[in-house]
């Protein structure tokens, strides 16, 4: 695995990564529950399976259980998302309701060749009416540019 | 901070002449007029942004009544910056685990070949 690659501008964030696997291995990885109880965590955290359902069809729910290590599964923290796009082994869009607005995360299957499969996360919480272009030339101000403010604020 | 909060600092942010009215007032305070003097815009204009500002809690308005000078809160952007943190660190934990994940089903895969031939 390569070193992670990180692009993060204001609301959204991209993360990259490449893999030393098949595409069709890792695109499998992300639809499949069994597999999915493996790595989904995040760390300090686990992903039973009875709390997985992955209908993986444009419409179909995606949802998760993250449960504290530790914890019983009812204090865990379900994620509801609904699939908007799923292209076998390319491509797959889900989108949850926030109370900040709609966030959708796109995740891309690129094969490398020699077995290497690049991945790529891209997810916005931006709601809808910030997503035209005219308002996304206006988030094209990076969140160094954000740092920077901060830095200066607080010397 | 709510969620609607942090939504409108994300739309107070999306306009550029507001960022450079940020990145103005992370020099020091400044008046309305202040503000305005590097855009080749109206006063109202500048005091329409600088409303957009002050909903989204970036603006703080000083009490005198004269000048009211202008002052930077750069809470909501450290809010804003913690939840790109917070989603980049699950990204990231996901991801590790995912490569483990796939090098420990290729090993059992490539074994299980070995044993049948």
């Amino acid at each position: 695995m390569t070193h992670p690659t990180h692009t993060t501008e204001l609301g959204e964030l991209t993360v990259t990564r490449v893999f030393d696997a098949p595409r069709e291995m890792v695109f499998g990885a992300m639809l499949d529950p069994e597999q999915l109880t493996h790595f989904w965590g995040p760390i300090g955290s686990s992903t039973p399976i009875e709390g997985i359902v992955i209908e993986p069809w444009p419409g179909g729910r995606f949802e998760t259980t993250m449960v504290p290590d530790g914890s019983p599964i009812e204090a865990g923290f379900v994620m509801k998302a609904v699939f908007v796009e799923v292209v076998a082994p390319e491509h797959i869009v889900f989108k949850q309701d926030l109370p900040t607005g709609e966030m959708t995360t796109a995740s891309t299957y690129t094969d490398l060749g020699a077995g290497r499969t690049r991945v790529v996360i891209h997810q916005t919480n931006l709601p809808p009416e910030f997503t035209t272009d005219e308002a996304q030339a206006g988030f094209n101000s990076s969140l160094d540019r954000l740092e920077s403010y901060l830095a200066t604020r607080t010397r | 901070m709510d969620d609607t909060l942090l939504n409108s600092t994300f739309a107070a942010l999306a306009d550029p002449t507001r960022r450079a009215m940020l990145a103005r007032l992370a020099q020091g305070d400044a008046t309305v007029s202040e503000l305005a003097a590097p855009f080749d815009i109206t006063l109202q204009a500048i005091s329409k942004h600088l409303k957009v500002l002050e909903r989204a809690g970036l603006v703080v308005r000083g009490k005198d009544a004269q000048w009211r000078p202008c002052r930077l809160d750069s809470t909501p952007l450290e809010t804003a910056a913690a939840w790109i943190d917070t989603n980049r660190k699950i990204w990231d934990d996901r991801l590790d685990q995912l490569d483990r994940h796939l090098q420990q089903l290729q090993a059992t895969r490539s074994q299980s070949r070995g044993t049948r031939s």
